[in-house]
C-alpha cells in the first residue's frame, strides 16, 4: 500500500514540473481539463462504482460547487480557495439529504436510482436559474483574482488541477483498501448478503456518496473560476453525468485508478478531434467504444482480475475432495483443541427465546404464532413440508426480513426491530440455502468480511488469520484465491459455513446447508456440524435429509403451515403422529 | 404577481394538452420496451428526431405530405428496433446497461444527425401549419392538433392490443414468466423482436409530432429525456395510455406554472412529481 | 406415449438427473414420488421442456423431443401445471385461462373449454375477472389446473399440486385430477405426498437423489422399507 501512496505522490511531483518547462499555455490548459475530469469521474466511482449504485446526478453535485464558489467570489467577494470548502460542503449536504431518503426506499435499485439522480439534476438547475443565485443571466468571475500558485493563469489552474486531482485518486485508493471500501464492493454484489454479515450498508452508502459529492463540488469550483463565466444551461448539461460514466466503464469501475485511466483517454480523445474536421467522428466513437465495452468488456481496462485469475480446474472425485475436509478437520481439532468460540455451556439455558412471531407475504401466513426457545450449546432441528416456514423462520430472525408481530430475545436483548447488521453484531450467523457468495471477492475475502464486520470485530489483519484459520476448517484453504464461480456447490456450500463462522457466532442458523450434496459430502458436512457445536456454537438446523437431523438433533421442532406442531426428541417427534400427516399425509386424506 | 386572465389560463391549459400528448407519444415506446422487456431503450429519443429529420427532410425537400412520410419512416424503424433488441439480448444486457448502451448509441445517432443537417435549426414548413382552427376565444393549431390525434389513437390502439388481444396477453404473460408462457406455446423471443420494432416505429411516429410543431436541432434530444422519462415512470412502466395521461397532467401542471409565475419554473413541476410518486410508490415503478 | 429414455440433465458440473428412464401410455396416471431435493421438479420440468437435456432421449408419440424449443411443446399435446403455480398473477383468471389455449386447435374450441372448465371447478365462474393474485392457494391450484387443461394436451404433468394446501382441498383436487384422466387425458404426477399419490395411481416410480430407484405398482411400493427411510430418517438410526 505504501508503494503505491508513494508512486502516486512521486508522480504529482513530476507533473509539477511541467509548467517550469515552458510548454504553451495550450497544453498546460489541457493538461488541466484532464485533471478535472479526473476529480469528477474518480469522485463518482466511489459510489457508483463501488457500490454499483450507478449515478446520473453527478452534475448536480458538480453544478452546486460550481455555483457556491461562483456565487460566493462573484457577488460576496470571498477569496478563490476559500469557496472551495464550503464548494464541498454544501455538495455534500446535498448528497446526504438525497441519500438519507432515498437510501432507505428498498425498491430503489439501480436504474431508478439512476434516474431519480438525472431528477435532481433538472431540479437543482431550475431552481438556481430562478432564484437569485443566478437569475438567467449567468455569473462573472472575470473579477475574480485567480491565486498565483505557477509562473502564469495557466500554470495556477494546472496546479490545482494537480493537486484536486492527486487528492482525488488518493482518496479513492484509500477508501479501495479500507474496510469501507471492502464493505461497498459487498454491497455491490450482493447487498442483502452483505447486511446480514454485518456490513452498516446505510451508513456506509451515505458516506460514500458525501465523499463523492464533496469532490464534485471542490472540481465544481475550481470549473468555475476556469471559464470565468457560468450558466445553468452550461453547467447542468447532460455533459458531465453521462461523461463520468463513460469514463469509469472505459477504465473499470472496479479499480480506484480506472476512472482517471478513462478520464485521461477520453479527454485526449475528444480534445484531438476537435482539432480537426473531425469532431462529429470523435463524438461517435464515443459513444461506440461505451457500447463495445458494456457489451464486450463491462469490467473495463483496469477490471480485468477475472481473467488473470483462471477458474481453477474442476475439482477431484468427492471421495477425495471429503477425505481432505475430514483430514483438515481432524488436523484442526489436534491443534486448537482448546480454544473455543464461546464458553461451553451445556447449562441449556435459553439463548434465543421466540414468541408469538408472525409473518405474513402477500396473503400468506408464513409464520402464525410462532412459539420456540433455542437452549444454548444444542443442535435444535426445524423441520417441516415445503412452505411451512422454516426458511422465514431463519430470515426474519437473521434480519433479512422485518416480523410483523411477536418477540424474539436472544441472550436477553430484544432484536426483533434491529437491522439486519446490528443482529449481525449481537453474535448470530446464517448460510444461505443457495450459496450466495460475492461473485468478484476471492474465497478469502470472503470470509474476511464477515470477520471484520461480525461479531467478533476484528481488524483487517487478524481478519484474514481468522478467515484463513475457518477456510483450513473447511478445507478449502487451498482454495484461497479463487473466485467462488470456480468451485463446485459441495465447496460453495462449505465457503457459506466458513463465512458463518468467521464472524464468530454464538448462535448459527443453517438453511438447508445439505441439499443437493452426495451422500459423502452430506457425511463430511455431518462431521463439520459436530465439530462447529463442539466449539460452542448454538446451532439451528433446518433440514429436508431426515437421517442427518435425526441423527444430529438434540431436539427437534417440526412447523406447519406456519405453526409449531410438534416439539422434542428426534425419535419421539418423528413418530407423532401430526407430524407423520403433515410429511406424507394420512390415508383417510387421500383421494377417493 | 397578477392573475393572467381566465382565457390566458384556459389557452396555457390547452398548449398544456398539446405539449403533454407528445410527452405521451414520446413516452409510449418506452414504456413499454421498459414495462414489456426490460430494456431502457435511451436512443428512443435519439430515435425519435431521426424520425422527425426525415420528415422534415422528405416533406420540405421532397415536398411529400409529412403525414404519408411515416408510411415510409415507421417500417424502416421497425427494422433498426428489431435489430436494438436482438443486439442486447444477444448479450444478455442487464437493464441498467442497457440504458448505457442505448446511451452510447443516443450519441452516435446524434453525431449522424448533425453530420447530415448540421446543427442549423430546422422547421418543417408544412401547409398544415398555416391553419389555426378556433373554439370561442381558443386557438387550436392544426399541427398540434394532429399530434394529439395521432397520440390518442396510438396509444388507444396500443392499449387494445395489449388489453383484448391474444398478441397483447402473450407480451404481459410473458413479461411477467416468460419460461411457464414458453410452456403454453409463447415464443417470447419473436415477440420481443416485435414489440422492440414497434416501439421503434412508435418513436417515428413521435418524431412526426416533433417535426410538425417543434424546431429541431440535434442537442434538443436531451431536453426531452428527463420529463419524458419522467412520465413513463409516473403513468407506470408497460402501460400504453399511462404516460400520456401522465403527460397531460405534466404538461398542463408546467403551462400553468409558467402563465402564473415564470417559464423557467417549469422543470420543477415534472421533476418534482416524479420524485413524490417514486418515493411514494416505488411498487409501482418495480417491474 | 411418453417415452423417456436414458435422460441425464445437468445444472452445470452437478448432476440433477442421471440417467432416468420411464414412460407414461395413453391414458394412464402415473406418479413420481421421492423426498425433497431427490429431482422429481427436474424431471417434469424437462419433460414440459423447460431443462434441456444434457443426454438421452425425450420421445412422444415416437417424435423425439429433446431438440424442441420450449415453445412448440405445447402444441406437441403437453401442458404442465408447475410448481407453486405460477399464474400470471397480474392477470385476471380469465386471462390465464385464455394463455392456456394459445395454440391454434385449442384457441379454435376456447368458448367449449372455458365453459367445460367452470363445469369441472365449481369455483372458476364466479373468479374469472379476478386477478389471479388475489386467489387463494387452493383457488390458484385450480386455477392453474384449469389453465393447463385448457390447452386440451394429451399428457397432463402435475408438479407438486398438494404444495402448502389442507388436506381436504387436496382431497378435492386430487379427485379433480382423476376425472380429468378417466375421460382420457394421460397424468403424470410427480408429489411428495406419498400415500396420496399412490392412492391415485396405476404405476408410481421412486426417485432420490436423481434417480429411480423403484418402480411398480402401488401396493408393492408401499410395501418397502426404502420409501420410508428416504423420507423419514427412521429404521436406521445412526450411532452418535
Amino acid at each position: 500500500m505504501k508503494r503505491v501512496v508513494g508512486a502516486l505522490l512521486a508522480g504529482a511531483v513530476a507533473l509539477a514540473a511541467i509548467p517550469y518547462l515552458h510548454v504553451a499555455a495550450f497544453y498546460e490548459s489541457f493538461l488541466y481539463l484532464v485533471f478535472l475530469w479526473v476529480v469528477l469521474a474518480t469522485s463518482w466511482n466511489i459510489l457508483s462504482g463501488y457500490s454499483g449504485y450507478v449515478s446520473f446526478g453527478h452534475g448536480a453535485f458538480f453544478g452546486v460547487g460550481v455555483y457556491t464558489t461562483a456565487a460566493l467570489a462573484a457577488k460576496f467577494d470571498w477569496p478563490f480557495l476559500a469557496t472551495l470548502p464550503v464548494a464541498a460542503l454544501n455538495a455534500a449536504l446535498l448528497g446526504v439529504a438525497l441519500g438519507a431518503i432515498v437510501f432507505r426506499v428498498k425498491q430503489v435499485r439501480a436504474e431508478l436510482f439512476a434516474l431519480l439522480t438525472l431528477a435532481v439534476t433538472f431540479i437543482v438547475a431550475t431552481i438556481i436559474l430562478n432564484t437569485p443565485i443566478d437569475g438567467g443571466p449567468g455569473l462573472y468571475l472575470s473579477a475574480v483574482p485567480v491565486p498565483k500558485l505557477g509562473p502564469s493563469a495557466a500554470s495556477s489552474f494546472f496546479f490545482l488541477g494537480l493537486v484536486a486531482a492527486a487528492f482525488a485518486i488518493l482518496v479513492a485508493y484509500g477508501i479501495y483498501v479500507s474496510k469501507l471500501g471492502s464493505g461497498l464492493f459487498a454491497i455491490h454484489d450482493d447487498e442483502d448478503a452483505a447486511e446480514v454479515l454485518g456490513v452498516p450498508t446505510y451508513r456506509y452508502k451515505l458516506i460514500a456518496l458525501a465523499i463523492s459529492c464533496a469532490l464534485a463540488g471542490v472540481a465544481g469550483g475550481i470549473q468555475a473560476l476556469f471559464v470565468s463565466y457560468v450558466t445553468v444551461a452550461e453547467t447542468f448539461s447532460i455533459t458531465v453525468p453521462l461523461t463520468v460514466v463513460l469514463m469509469s466503464v472505459l477504465g473499470g469501475t472496479r479499480h480506484w485508478a480506472g476512472p482517471a485511466l478513462g478520464a485521461a483517454i477520453i479527454t485526449t480523445l475528444t480534445y484531438a478531434s476537435t482539432a480537426g474536421d473531425y469532431v462529429l467522428a470523435g463524438k461517435a466513437s464515443v459513444g461506440l467504444i461505451l457500447i463495445v465495452f458494456v457489451l464486450f468488456r463491462p469490467e473495463g481496462l483496469l477490471g480485468g482480475r477475472a481473467r488473470r485469475h483462471p477458474p481453477v480446474a474442476p475439482a477431484r472425485s468427492q471421495i477425495e475432495v471429503s477425505a481432505r475436509a475430514a483430514a483438515a478437520t481432524a488436523a484442526w481439532n489436534a491443534a486448537t483443541s482448546g480454544s473455543r468460540i464461546a464458553p461451553g455451556d451445556s447449562s441449556g439455558s435459553t439463548l434465543l427465546a421466540v414468541r408469538s412471531l408472525s409473518k405474513a407475504f402477500r396473503g400468506v401466513q408464513a409464520l402464525d404464532g410462532v412459539d420456540l426457545a433455542v437452549r444454548r450449546g444444542e443442535i435444535l432441528g426445524l423441520l417441516g413440508p415445503n412452505g411451512s416456514g422454516k426458511s422465514t423462520f431463519i430470515n426474519v430472525v437473521s434480519g433479512h426480513y422485518r416480523a410483523d408481530g411477536g418477540s424474539i430475545t436472544f441472550d436477553g436483548q430484544s432484536i426483533a426491530h434491529l437491522d439486519a447488521h446490528r443482529i449481525a453484531r449481537t453474535g448470530i450467523a446464517r448460510t444461505y440455502q443457495i450459496p450466495r457468495p460475492f461473485a468478484h471477492r476471492s474465497v478469502l475475502e470472503n470470509a474476511v468480511l464477515p470477520a471484520m464486520f461480525g461479531a467478533a470485530a476484528l481488524d483487517r489483519r487478524s481478519a484474514k488469520r481468522e478467515a484463513l484459520r475457518w477456510l483450513e476448517f473447511t478445507g478449502l484453504a487451498d482454495r484461497a484465491e479463487a473466485l467462488p464461480a470456480a468451485l463446485n456447490l459441495h465447496q460453495r456450500k462449505f465457503l457459506e459455513l466458513a463465512r458463518a463462522l468467521a464472524s464468530r457466532p454464538r448462535l448459527l442458523l443453517l438453511d438447508e446447508v445439505l441439499s443437493g450434496l452426495t451422500s459423502s459430502e452430506i457425511d463430511s458436512a455431518v462431521q463439520l456440524i459436530w465439530r462447529i457445536r463442539e466449539q460452542g456454537t448454538t446451532i439451528v438446523l433446518v433440514e429436508h435429509v431426515m437421517r442427518v437431523v435425526v441423527a444430529l438433533a438434540d431436539r427437534i421442532v417440526v412447523l406447519d403451515q406456519g405453526r409449531v406442531i410438534a416439539e422434542g426428541r428426534p425419535g419421539e417427534v418423528m413418530a407423532h403422529p401430526a407430524v407423520i400427516v403433515a410429511y406424507l399425509g394420512s390415508k383417510g386424506d387421500a383421494a377417493g | 404577481m397578477t392573475l393572467p386572465s381566465l382565457t390566458l389560463v384556459a389557452q396555457a391549459v390547452l398548449s398544456g394538452v398539446f405539449v403533454g400528448a407528445l410527452y405521451g407519444l414520446l413516452g409510449l415506446g418506452l414504456s413499454l420496451s421498459w414495462g414489456l422487456l426490460r430494456q431502457i431503450n435511451l436512443s428512443h429519443f435519439a430515435l425519435a428526431f431521426l424520425g422527425a429529420y426525415l420528415t422534415y427532410q422528405l416533406a420540405s425537400v421532397g415536398g411529400i405530405d409529412p403525414l404519408l412520410t411515416l408510411l415510409v419512416i415507421a417500417p424502416c424503424f421497425f427494422a433498426i428496433g428489431a435489430a436494438i433488441y436482438w443486439l442486447l439480448a444477444r448479450f444478455a444486457v442487464t437493464p441498467l446497461n442497457s440504458l448505457l448502451v442505448t446511451f452510447g448509441l443516443t450519441v452516435i445517432v446524434e453525431s449522424l444527425i448533425q453530420w447530415l443537417w448540421t446543427a442549423d435549426f430546422r422547421k418543417l414548413e408544412s401547409h398544415y401549419g398555416n391553419v389555426t382552427w378556433r373554439a370561442g376565444s381558443l386557438y387550436l393549431p392544426l399541427p398540434e392538433l394532429l399530434t394529439l390525434g395521432i397520440a390518442v389513437a396510438l396509444c388507444t390502439a396500443a392499449w387494445a392490443v395489449l388489453r383484448y388481444s391474444d398478441l397483447g396477453k402473450a407480451l404481459r404473460a410473458a413479461a411477467e414468466d416468460a419460461p411457464i408462457a414458453a410452456a403454453f406455446g409463447v415464443n417470447e423471443r419473436a415477440l420481443a423482436m416485435l414489440l422492440s420494432g414497434a416501439c421503434a416505429a412508435l418513436a417515428a411516429a413521435a418524431g412526426l409530432g416533433l417535426a410538425l410543431s417543434h424546431t429541431l436541432t440535434p442537442s434538443q434530444i436531451y431536453a426531452w429525456i428527463g420529463v419524458v422519462f419522467a412520465a413513463v415512470m409516473i403513468g407506470g412502466l408497460g402501460s400504453a395510455l399511462g404516460p400520456l395521461v401522465a403527460g397531460i397532467v405534466i404538461g398542463v401542471s408546467e403551462a400553468v406554472t409558467m402563465a402564473l409565475t415564470a417559464p423557467s419554473w417549469a422543470p420543477l413541476v415534472s421533476f418534482s412529481l416524479l420524485i413524490i410518486v417514486l418515493l411514494v410508490r416505488p411498487g409501482k415503478i418495480a417491474a | 406415449m411418453l417415452q423417456v429414455d436414458r435422460i441425464s440433465v445437468h445444472y452445470g458440473a452437478a448432476p440433477a438427473l442421471w440417467e432416468v428412464t420411464m414412460r407414461v401410455d395413453a391414458g394412464e396416471l402415473v406418479c413420481i414420488v421421492g423426498p425433497n431435493g431427490a429431482g422429481k421438479s427436474t424431471l417434469i420440468n424437462t419433460i414440459a421442456g423447460l431443462n434441456r437435456v444434457s443426454t438421452g432421449e425425450l420421445k412422444l408419440f415416437g417424435r423425439d423431443l429433446t431438440q424442441v424449443p420450449v415453445h412448440r411443446f405445447c402444441r406437441e399435446g403437453i401442458a404442465i401445471v408447475p410448481e407453486g403455480r405460477r399464474l400470471f398473477s397480474r392477470m385476471s383468471v380469465r386471462e390465464n385461462l385464455e394463455l392456456g389455449s394459445l395454440m391454434p386447435d385449442a384457441r379454435a374450441r376456447r368458448a367449449e373449454s372455458l365453459e367445460r372448465m367452470c363445469g369441472l371447478f365449481p369455483m372458476l365462474p364466479g373468479n374469472l375477472n379476478r386477478p389471479a393474485g388475489a386467489l387463494s392457494g387452493g383457488q390458484q391450484q385450480v386455477v392453474a389446473i384449469a389453465r393447463a387443461l385448457m390447452a386440451r394436451p394429451r399428457l397432463l404433468l402435475l408438479d407438486e399440486p398438494s404444495l402448502g394446501l389442507a388436506p381436504m382441498i387436496v382431497r378435492e383436487l386430487f379427485q379433480a385430477v382423476e376425472r380429468v384422466n378417466r375421460e382420457g387425458t394421460a397424468v403424470l404426477l410427480v408429489e411428495q405426498n406419498v400415500p396420496a399419490a399412490l392412492e391415485l395411481a396405476a404405476r408410481a416410480y421412486v426417485l432420490d437423489e436423481g434417480r429411480i430407484i423403484a418402480e411398480g405398482a402401488p401396493a408393492a411400493l408401499r410395501a418397502q422399507p426404502d420409501i420410508r427411510r428416504a423420507y423419514l430418517g427412521i429404521g436406521e438410526p445412526e450411532a452418535r
